[in-house]
């Protein structure tokens, strides 16, 4: 929040006047004293409710949390003891992490470079940011109902499999990573449309009084500047990956272990079925079938770890970009 | 540039290989089940002896969901097999042929904190149906206040032959919760000390909730063999045509090997 | 032809392709509303508009839909959505109405009260509650907040005073808008802080050297012309609050009813359904064809009401122009 933090900065200004210049809450009316009361109490409320989830999941977690569960495969049995570990949801998330952004950064760097570069016609143009919204306000469950409609398709059979009656069963790494893809793009757009623009104009013209034609610039020196951005970008994208739950319960097949299909070693992954942190919280929740609120807790306590890390990961990286960005971009908003 | 460009071409061979490789590789044939809540812990048990005794044959996706969910999973051809907790009726798809594998019970659960020991068919009727609605009207019951009804949602194939066999056809009140599955139905009885609900044999036999007596007979894998008790159902495969393949392969073994019978007595009640 | 792809493009073709690129993101909308649509569309067919009214117990509908086969007859299809309609409305209404003061009035309090440590404090703050994933939100309402409800504020005379109609298990409306309203909270900060520190500071001072209290000055200005930011962040909350389904899955206590008010304080206990947590709810029943076109179809009116919440945005926001000061 850069105006805020330099109006914090402002010298030599008298911060406080003098006794009996400032007015007192008590001579106000009742109602804006009500203001000031219910405002303060919502500004410590939220501090306070944050702090509580925080504190709560942090001491759950430490509580139920061993080292071994990082490590262990789950398994599928009756006492708490011998149902194993998360270290297949974690490598689930991690994969489905990687397929969603490798799908997500082509597609969005060069929709952001053709609209703030090209952006002609401009009929064009209009529908792509109109799209980009939408997208971005699309609920998850829908895009997952979306996904579930494609990949149950005859064509796309290859990315799942299909059952021997005949049905495909369309839900795989391949269809909830493409899926995942959907919800990571607006924030990278928006980050990396935003960071083109901000670059200044008198660094195009330099290089095209160089002899650059456009494209050149693009790659040599446009993208490269706008690294950090995309760095951001891609960095809320994971954060909101990691955090979905809606898409992993629908498409991703929901075992409890990582399992390839057929027998290819990487294609096999992607088109097998898998769990991730989310869905395994979920299934160990009272909502879900596990009954094993202490593997949730702990599992819920690294997912919890992991997205608050990615938040200090982005504010590291806005940090140190020369023009701060401001509350609403660097953090979790489109 | 010329180090990356070979080094791209080489990751790409490698990919083609890799994808293109495993012809010599034994095809595994996936088979689906999807199906009853009651009858998964068996049928996994079974799926992973099976493996074990024939290895690189089949693999197994097992998931649940409903007796319902499987049967209509199975006429849709999206699963090869499905677990059915009840007889079939009328309004199954046509074309499905269903392989019996062994019997359960279905008891009456209450909470730890509310022992009831037993209950008439008239007690469970009226309380299931929702005419009698606090503990006080039912005899022998310590707990007090509201009855929370407990039961599953519509899929469930333990619920159709709760009604059938227990509540003589009669339907559980609409007033009653509907979890999804037995654990979860399990849970909420262990959970709420004003609970009372049904599952089958297994679940209870788990020990944290209280199985009740019906007609002075109690719910256990005793009476349920002698044919005392009045709640035993069966758990059925279900197919789209005669099994063929691996399908038949597996439901073959589950009805003539002693090793499926062996595990089908650990808990349940073999067809004999 | 290697060649091709190594020697630097011509712009031309590089503005082709990169363009070709950025429409295939429009294709994919069109696609998402196509295919969603046609899945829908049996629904609507066998139920017109109607499909959005009550018709009776929805519990049964759905049984019905499920236990007819492959080849269902058109009395299957029959379906009146409107207990999740309503638990959607009543669910984010109320919750977007309680983020909306809360939101205001934190703002004003990080903007304009709090010392200056408080508001360093704030800003993290407001990004870590943002960012919680809602699986993590479902796990404290279901393991927390649900139990409490249900054993310490619900009485037994309470219980006992609907138990004709429906059980209340803790699960159901006051934690399901709690929970929702914690949620959609600090996005809606975020967006009205940024606006009320673009606010020229000369506006407010200018309120308070007529002697206007700072509180005043700031209710009566800034947050007068920050109104144009104050709808994008309530359509923003919105269309997180509808688009919500695990949460609330775990939270509402997932039976089809419809809570009234007439009920008095019992009301906020009773357990509802929303569009959105009724598909997580059902999705396992997609091979009943009745209910998976009934979940496609309540697909589509999230997204159709996603998309007239922008636009209703966009239409709020057109006379308020010409209090904009900033981008």
């Amino acid at each position: 929040m850069s105006a805020l933090a330099s109006r914090r900065a402002q010298p030599q200004r008298p911060a406080k006047p003098g006794p009996g210049r400032r007015s007192s809450p008590m001579s106000w009316r009742w109602g804006d004293r009500l203001a000031l009361a219910f405002a303060w109490i919502a500004g410590i409320g939220l501090c306070v409710i944050a702090a509580a989830i925080v504190l709560y999941m942090g001491y759950r977690g430490i509580e139920y949390l061993r080292p071994k569960l990082l490590f262990s495969r789950p398994a599928v049995g009756t006492s708490q003891s011998d149902t194993g570990g998360f270290l297949d949801p974690l490598l689930g998330t991690a994969l489905l992490t990687v397929i969603g952004i490798a799908l997500a950064v082509p597609l969005a760097v060069s929709s952001a470079v053709w609209i703030s570069e090209y952006g002609r016609p401009t009929w064009v143009a209009r529908v792509v940011e109109s799209s980009i919204e939408i997208v971005a306000g699309t609920p998850d469950i829908v895009i997952a109902l979306f996904g579930l409609a494609i990949f149950q398709l005859h064509l796309f059979a290859p990315f799942s499999f299909t059952a021997s009656g005949g049905g495909v069963f369309g839900r795989s790494f391949i269809a909830a990573g493409a899926m995942m893809s959907l919800i990571a793009l607006p924030p990278l757009f928006t980050a990396t449309r935003d960071g083109l623009q901000s670059v200044p104009a008198h660094m195009r013209e330099a290089a095209f009084a160089l002899g650059k034609t456009r494209i050149a610039t693009i790659r040599r020196v446009l993208l490269p500047s706008v690294r950090s951005n995309i760095a951001t970008g891609v960095t809320l994208g994971v954060s909101r990956i990691i955090g979905d739950t809606a898409i992993v319960v629908l498409l991703l097949g929901e075992s409890l272990r990582l399992e390839s299909q057929g027998s290819a070693p990487v294609v096999g992954m992607l088109r097998g079925t898998g769990s991730t942190l989310t869905s395994y919280v979920y299934d160990n929740s009272p909502a879900g079938e596990g009954a094993a609120p202490q593997k949730a807790y702990a599992a819920a306590f690294v997912l919890l770890v992991l997205v608050l890390g990615l938040n200090l990961l982005v504010d590291r990286i806005g940090r140190s970009q020369a023009d701060s960005i401001g509350l609403t971009a660097a953090g979790a908003i489109v | 540039m010329t180090r990356i460009r070979r080094l791209s071409v080489a990751l790409a061979v490698a990919g083609v290989l890799g994808v293109a490789a495993p012809a010599a590789a034994t095809a595994l044939t996936t088979v689906t089940i999807s199906g009853a809540t009651a009858s998964y812990p068996l049928v996994q048990l079974l799926a992973q002896k099976y493996v074990k005794t024939h290895p690189h044959k089949v693999r197994f996706k097992i998931t649940q969901g409903g007796a319902q969910i499987g049967i209509n999973n199975v006429a849709s051809g999206a699963s090869t097999i499905g677990d059915v907790s009840r007889d079939p009726v009328e309004s199954d798809p046509k074309g499905l042929v269903f392989y019996p594998i062994a019997k359960y019970a279905i008891c009456v659960i209450t909470n730890k904190a509310n022992p009831l020991a037993n209950l008439t068919q008239a007690q469970v009727i009226s309380i299931f149906t929702g005419k009698t609605r606090a503990w006080s009207g039912v005899a022998g019951a310590t707990a007090s206040g509201t009855i929370d009804l407990i039961s599953r949602t519509s899929v469930a194939g333990v619920l159709t032959n709760f009604q059938t066999l227990l509540l003589e056809n009669k339907k559980v009140s609409s007033i009653a919760a509907e979890e999804p599955s037995e654990g979860l139905l399990r849970q909420q009885v262990e959970n709420d000390p004003n609970s009372i609900g049904f599952a089958s044999n297994y679940q209870s036999d788990k020990g944290g909730v209280n199985p009740v007596g019906v007609n002075g007979i109690g719910c256990n894998k005793a009476n349920a063999v002698s044919g005392q008790y009045a709640g035993v159902a069966r758990f059925y495969e279900v197919t789209k045509g005669k099994a063929t393949g691996a399908a038949s392969a597996f439901i073959g073994w589950i009805g003539r090997s002693a090793a499926a019978r062996k595990i089908i007595n650990t808990q349940w009640i073999s067809i004999s | 032809m290697l060649s091709r792809l190594r020697n630097p493009w011509p712009d031309r073709r590089a503005e082709r392709t990169l363009g070709a690129v950025s429409l295939l993101l429009g294709v994919l909308v069109v696609a998402m509303l196509v295919f969603v649509g046609v899945h829908a569309w049996p629904t609507f067919q066998h139920n017109g508009l109607s499909w959005l009214g009550p018709k009776g117990n929805l519990e049964t509908q759905i049984a019905n839909m499920q236990a007819t086969g492959q080849r269902p007859p058109a009395s299957a299809y029959r379906l009146g959505a409107w207990p999740f309609v309503y638990g959607t409305l009543l669910s984010t209404a109320v919750a977007v109405a309680l983020a909306l003061g809360v939101a205001v009035l934190s703002s004003i309090f990080i903007v304009e009260l709090a010392p200056a440590r408080l508001r360093r404090v704030a800003i993290p703050v407001i990004r870590v509650l943002a960012s919680v994933p809602s699986v993590i939100y479902g796990l404290i309402g279901v393991l927390v907040l649900v139990p409490f409800v249900g054993n310490h504020l619900i009485t037994g005379s309470e219980k006992a005073s609907v138990q004709n109609v429906v059980e209340l298990t803790g699960a159901g409306l006051i934690v399901t808008v709690v929970i929702l309203t914690v949620m959609i909270t600090p996005i809606m900060v975020a967006l009205i802080c940024e606006a009320f520190v673009s606010v020229p500071n000369s506006w407010r001072e200018g309120a308070i050297a007529l002697g206007v209290n700072p509180v005043r000055a700031m209710l009566a200005v800034t947050v007068r012309a920050a109104r144009p930011a104050i709808v994008a962040a309530v359509v923003l909350a919105t269309a997180r609050a509808l688009g919500e389904a695990v949460m609330i899955s775990m939270v509402s206590g997932s039976r089809s009813f419809v809570p009234k008010p007439i009920d008095g304080l019992i009301f906020l206990f009773e357990p509802l359904r929303t569009l959105a947590s009724a598909i997580v709810d059902y999705h396992e029943g997609v091979g009943a064809p009745p209910l998976a076109a009934t979940l496609y179809a309540l697909a589509l009116l999230l997204l159709f009401s996603a998309f007239v919440l922008s636009i209703a945005g966009y239409l709020i926001k057109l006379p308020l122009r010409r209090y904009q000061v900033s981008g």
